[in-house]
């Protein structure tokens, strides 16, 4: 498949790229993590922990970086919508969600899960954020419980990306809970996933986060000078023809 | 003064453009000055009568969006589990709805500005040959409507002043004489259609229209408006998103800015107190 291969390869690159630039400027980095976590519908549950530089990333860069394989579709201003994950449904379904199940999407929050209010264009994922990912049918059906320490490891600053892969027994997936405050499920067997098992996607990073700009007085001055002509403007035309 | 027809159709697509594709606050209060600059110098002694109407259509989506709505970060204050308007009011809701209701003003205070400038006579007097007829009874009928409502008004305050009742049980006297001034100008109308030749061979024209420099300005100030806010990048606003707006960028605020050329047309012709705009 040429795309999940160009991935990879560009994958490969910013990694590549990535480790550069973290190799020369070794303090600038301060890596922040998100964990995303899919679950099909048989209830395989797949983990990926994702490495960034930038100080937020959105739902979908989450997705794109994590090397899970999707296809997204854009919905003009709307934003984006992810039609398939992981290979599922195997093919893309007519104006993207199709008419039985879909990918539902998720933030964890405290100890559950929580639906999400934007699409995964516009949400925003911070340093510790977690994502879910759950193709079901039907309202809150959530990914199964899976703490952010057990995808991307303690929260510690030397802690390097990595992978881990869950499974759940298939005939388990109706008796998972619903986003409650219940332990963490044991992280046991290994899950065939159908995305390339990249060891390098893990580690890239987008590019470093440049410094803030001061802010442009250019647009201030320009409103307020406009607004300061109106207001002329409104009163000769009051004192020419009386109020 | 502006006063051709497309001239002004053309200002109001292009500050409906305006109203309906920014969405950020601060380009909308440009647009809103603007909207009253515009008002000011056209409005011909009539008071804005549909403002109340604007006001509540502007003020009812904050309310809406702010009890409905559970979204966002900035926590007003929470009320109890009561159904529907329970749970977290938050400001980002009533900046949104505040976003939405100050669109639906300026749709129409834009509207009620081209209701103020545009005469009907105007209108008809522009349309091509084919439309005249259906044009004319149009603009007759849509008349009518104003009109039968001033006569109710006349007659009732007749009554009023004979000392008669005024409550609803007085609707029979009432229509009577309603009915008879409604057939009497139907009437007037129709003798002073066949005096003028309506519907014999060519049309006649008494004080034909002309563009003039300031028209044909405001044309090209518009078009250009029209082009500029749908080419140039928008400024999104999303409340639920960033709270605080970001000043759009200078090109942006010019586009809207050059809506106002018909403010500062007026501003310059001379002063004319002739009422022939009645």
């Amino acid at each position: 498949m040429t795309f999940t291969t160009a991935a990879r390869l560009s994958a490969a690159g910013a990694a590549a790229m990535a480790a550069a630039l973290l190799a020369t400027h070794p303090v600038h980095a301060a890596v922040h993590h998100a964990a995303l976590v899919i679950q099909h519908s048989s209830g395989s549950l797949i983990a990926r922990c994702v490495a960034f530089a930038e100080e937020q990333i959105t739902g979908l860069q989450l997705v794109d970086r994590s090397g899970v394989q999707y296809e997204a579709q854009t919905f003009g201003s709307v934003g984006s919508a992810i039609c398939q994950l992981d290979r599922e449904p195997s093919t893309v379904p007519s104006g993207c969600f199709g008419s039985g199940p879909y990918w539902q999407y998720f933030h964890r929050q405290g100890g559950g899960w929580q639906t999400s209010a934007f699409g995964a264009s516009s949400s925003v994922l911070r340093d510790g954020d977690m994502d879910g990912w759950r193709y079901a049918v039907g309202p809150n059906l959530a990914p199964g419980n899976v703490a952010f320490a057990s995808v991307c490891g303690p929260p510690s600053p030397a802690a390097t990306a990595t992978a881990t892969h869950v499974a759940q027994a298939p005939n388990r997936a109706s008796a998972l809970p619903v986003a409650t405050a219940t332990p963490p499920t044991s992280l046991e067997a290994q899950a065939p996933s159908a995305s390339p098992q990249a060891n390098a996607v893990l580690t890239s990073t987008g590019p470093p986060r440049e410094p803030p700009k001061p802010a442009a007085m250019g647009p201030w001055l320009a409103f307020g000078g406009m607004a300061i002509l109106l207001l002329a403007l409104g009163a000769i035309n009051l004192r020419r023809r009386g109020p | 003064m502006i006063r051709h027809p497309l001239a002004w159709g053309a200002w109001t697509a292009a500050a409906l453009a305006a109203a309906f594709i920014d969405r950020n606050p601060y380009l909308q209060a440009l647009l809103l000055l603007v909207v009253i600059n515009v008002f000011v110098p056209y409005r011909g002694g009539r008071r804005a009568g549909t403002w109340k109407f604007a006001l509540a259509l502007a003020l009812v989506p904050i309310l809406f969006s702010a009890a409905l709505s559970r979204f966002g970060e900035h926590v007003l204050f929470t009320l109890p589990a009561i159904p529907i308007i329970g749970g977290r009011w938050t400001l980002d809701a009533v900046a949104f709805g505040a976003s939405t209701g100050l669109a639906l003003l300026l749709t129409v205070a834009v509207f009620g500005i081209l209701q103020t400038t545009v005469r009907s006579a105007d209108v008809v007097a522009i349309l091509p040959r084919p439309l005249y007829r259906a044009g004319t009874t149009v603009a007759l009928a849509l008349a009518f409507a104003p009109k039968t409502l001033a006569a109710f008004q006349s007659i009732r305050e007749a009554r009023q002043l004979r000392g008669q009742r005024t409550g609803w049980r007085s609707t029979p006297a009432l229509l009577l004489p309603l009915l008879l001034t409604t057939l009497e100008r139907a009437l007037q109308y129709g003798e002073s259609l066949d005096a003028r030749g309506f519907g014999s061979g060519r049309r006649s024209r008494y004080r034909p229209l002309r563009w003039t420099v300031p028209d044909l300005i405001v044309v090209i100030a518009s078009l250009t408006a029209i082009v500029a806010i749908a080419v140039l990048p928008a400024v999104p606003y999303n409340p639920y998103l960033e709270l605080t707006p970001s000043v759009p960028y200078p090109d942006r605020l010019l586009a809207v800015a050059l809506l106002a050329v018909p403010a500062f047309v007026a501003s310059l012709s001379r002063v004319d107190h002739a009422p022939h705009h009645a």
